[in-house]
């Protein structure tokens, strides 16, 4: 047992969302019996091989989930395919998973290329990373499932404005549906990427106070990308809240929570790519810190 | 020729042409007797529902039905239309193709939902309404019969409309249901009271509705749908405030003319405060102005949006179809046969009448020289004579009939009439 679970690589369950999805793009082309056992077997079986792999990472190397980028990323594809999951038991005819596995597999992706190396942490600090990491992770949770219920949303509605029939097997949410999931995520996402930052900051200020090694300038791109990821989502929750009574209200909050996705995407990809002090561990914080002329406290 | 149709459908009459040729039941009484007036002699049956206006007509071969072309022009004439607009668009059938266009309507194969009950309903009112106007008769009733049984047998032997499917409920599942994820919370208003709204308010009843409110002209037909079918029914003139506060409207009302103008929805859609508003206008006429157009939260669709929708309906229950049209075949051979060899009515009566004759004037001769018998004897050998005619007459009958299924059975006639000398 021990040997199978330490075999599990990020390959396997990446594989099995691949071909989950593979049968998700195929309810276009034919319809089938069989391909919903076949997709849930398969999304099913890459959720126990992703929730063994987090699961072996916590026993063996103390990776706690969020303890690392590496392991943030793969969390958050954990929660999305849990969602997905779900929806698709709940919804055999909705194809959720055309929407949901891009993401998944996305940000498996970016944990590909994310750091493995644990985040810096002191007893001191250890409670405000963890509410900082969790919180962020719900934003971006819910900032991905705000996106797919908002293309979906209009992707429904170009149906219906056009007076076209359903697609067989194809079968979308009602609109009223999708403006509501998007309309909550919005502010759900306002909220918890808002207590991130603000716990981010406590954080950060609390390792300054205490002359710790790891602090992040106020200026670090990633706290200013952030920061204005935060105030762009709070307008989004303002104008998914004053205008959900308007004719236009859907789906402009539909087109918004579009934008706030796109902008997530960026700055994932800054993170990933950029130059940044935000989660580095103490090593490399030392070696940013010696090239620059970043001040270290010992 | 003894039966012809003019007439047009969905497919081939765009909405605007038909809402402008449709018929209520007194245009249709109306028209069906001005149509006896110019062509005396022919029987007619005019079927218009919003989805066609089929003019049958039907005589006997001394009087056939007029040429389609005139049928055209009678049409044209009676809505007010020129004849080259309809010239395009209207299909003309003769004899055979008339008896399986309209099995085929009454099975509901010609529909725009592929199966749907409703138009079974509607064929057997259109030939009510020809019988107590007095403009159909034998022939177009047997057709009118043969039809309703048809329709019966392609019910029952397939399950081509296993699903009850209409376009109320296509209109319901395929596009209100794109906008509403539920229905039970949600203010439905329903206009009209004929069949399509009581078609319409079973489905909704089904999907969930609770709040159903129905209005209609006659406030009585209103209560007595909303009395059947558990729901309430208001004031017609309270139509403009309704619309303010409905969230889901089919439209069903056999109205000639719109009844929601682009003013009086302007109005009460400004007053909406932004809900979204889904309008299933399924009359024909249309209900709603055609001018009221796209708004920002109005999900307006008329019955040809629908037509997209019930196409894939149609191709989803092809699997029934070859069936369904084998019945169909089968009873229009049976009918054509039967029709064929009614032809042959006359000249099989007129020679039992010969044989009657010449059997009669021997049976004299034969009493007179046997003047002992008594009646039960005589009776006896009358009743010998007409078995022993009768024997004789079945292998000729039965060859007519046995031609008949192939069309007319002019030669055997001819032959008959020239073999036994029988007159006009």
């Amino acid at each position: 047992m021990v040997t199978f679970v330490s075999g599990i690589s990020i390959v396997c369950f990446a594989a099995s969302y691949g071909v989950a999805f593979l049968f998700e793009i195929s309810r276009l082309i034919f319809r089938s019996g069989l391909r919903g056992a076949a997709m849930v077997g398969f999304a099913a079986a890459g959720f126990m091989a992703h929730t063994l792999f987090l699961g072996w990472r916590a026993a063996t190397e103390q990776a706690v989930p969020l303890s690392s980028a590496f392991d943030w990323y793969l969390l958050a594809a954990w929660s999305l395919a849990a969602g997905y999951l779900w929806l698709t038991l709940a919804n055999p005819r909705t194809p959720v998973g055309l929407f949901m596995l891009p993401v998944v597999l996305g940000l498996i992706c970016a944990a590909q290329w994310a750091s493995r190396e644990p985040f810096s942490q002191s007893p001191a600090t250890q409670v405000w990373g963890a509410i900082h990491g969790i919180f962020n992770l719900l934003g971006s949770v819910a900032v991905a499932i705000g996106a797919v219920s908002a293309l979906m949303w209009l992707i429904q509605a170009d149906r219906l404005g056009k007076k076209e029939p359903p697609i067989r097997g194809f079968r979308m949410p009602s609109l009223e549906k999708l403006a509501q999931i998007t309309s909550r995520t919005a502010i759900i996402a306002a909220w918890a990427t808002g207590a991130g930052f603000a716990s981010g900051l406590v954080l950060n200020a609390v390792n300054r106070q205490r002359g710790l090694l790891d602090t992040v300038p106020w200026t670090d791109p990633v706290v200013v990308r952030m920061g204005a990821l935060v105030v762009w989502l709070v307008i989004v929750a303002i104008v998914a809240r004053v205008m959900a009574r308007s004719p236009h209200g859907s789906r402009r909050v539909a087109i918004l929570s579009m934008i706030s996705f796109g902008l997530l995407v960026m700055s994932i990809v800054w993170g990933l790519l950029g130059n940044t002090r935000h989660g580095m561990p103490p090593q490399q914080v030392f070696r940013v810190h010696s090239a620059s002329r970043w001040v270290v406290h010992s | 020729m003894m039966l012809a149709l003019v007439g047009g459908t969905h497919r081939t009459v765009p909405l605007a042409l038909r809402e402008r040729l449709v018929f209520s039941a007194d245009q249709a009484i109306d028209a069906m007797r001005r149509f006896r007036e110019r062509f005396p002699g022919r029987e007619v049956v005019l079927l218009s529902t919003c989805n066609r206006v089929e003019l049958y007509s039907a005589g006997e071969q001394s009087a056939g039905p007029p040429p389609t072309d005139q049928m055209v022009s009678f049409l044209a004439e009676c809505r007010g239309i020129e004849k080259s607009e309809l010239a395009g668009v209207l299909d003309g059938q003769l004899d055979e193709g008339v008896v399986r266009h309209l099995f085929s309507v009454a099975s509901g194969l010609d529909s725009m939902v592929l199966g749907e009950p409703q138009i079974i309903a509607q064929v057997k009112q259109a030939w009510a309404i020809a019988r107590d106007s007095e403009t159909a008769g034998p022939l177009t009733g047997e057709m009118f019969s043969a039809a309703l049984r048809t329709a019966k047998r392609v019910t029952s032997e397939t399950s081509i409309g296993r699903e009850r499917l209409s376009i109320p409920s296509i209109a319901v599942a395929d596009f209100a249901s794109g906008v509403f994820e539920r229905f039970d919370d949600k203010q439905v208003l329903l206009l009209g009271a004929g069949k399509m709204a009581s078609e319409t308010l079973r489905y909704l009843r089904t999907a969930g509705a609770r709040d159903i409110l129905i209005l209609n002209r006659s406030r009585s037909r209103a209560i007595d749908l909303a009395d059947r079918l558990g729901a309430t029914s208001g004031a017609w003139e309270d139509l403009e405030q309704q619309l303010q506060s409905a969230d889901l409207v089919v439209s069903t009302t056999g109205a000639t003319k719109p009844i929601v103008s682009e003013a009086m929805f302007s109005r009460a859609f400004s007053r909406r405060c932004g809900r979204p508003l889904v309008v299933l206008d399924l009359a024909v006429p249309r209900d709603f102005d055609p001018s009221i157009g796209r708004r920002p939260g109005l999900w307006l669709y008329s019955i040809d949006d629908l037509g997209a929708a019930c196409e894939a309906n149609r191709k989803s229950r092809q699997r029934e179809l070859p069936a369904a049209i084998a019945i169909v075949d089968e009873e229009t051979r049976r009918f054509m046969g039967d029709l064929h060899h009614r032809s042959s009515g006359s000249v099989i009566e007129r020679l039992r009448a010969d044989w009657s004759e010449t059997g009669d004037t021997e049976l004299e001769r034969l009493f007179h020289r046997l003047p002992k018998l008594d009646p039960a004897e005589k009776s006896e050998i009358r009743q010998a004579f007409e078995r022993y005619a009768n024997k004789l007459l079945h292998p000729p009958m039965e060859s007519l009939r046995s031609a008949s299924h192939a069309g007319p059975p002019h030669g055997l006639l001819d032959a008959l009439k020239r073999l036994f000398d029988l007159k006009d």
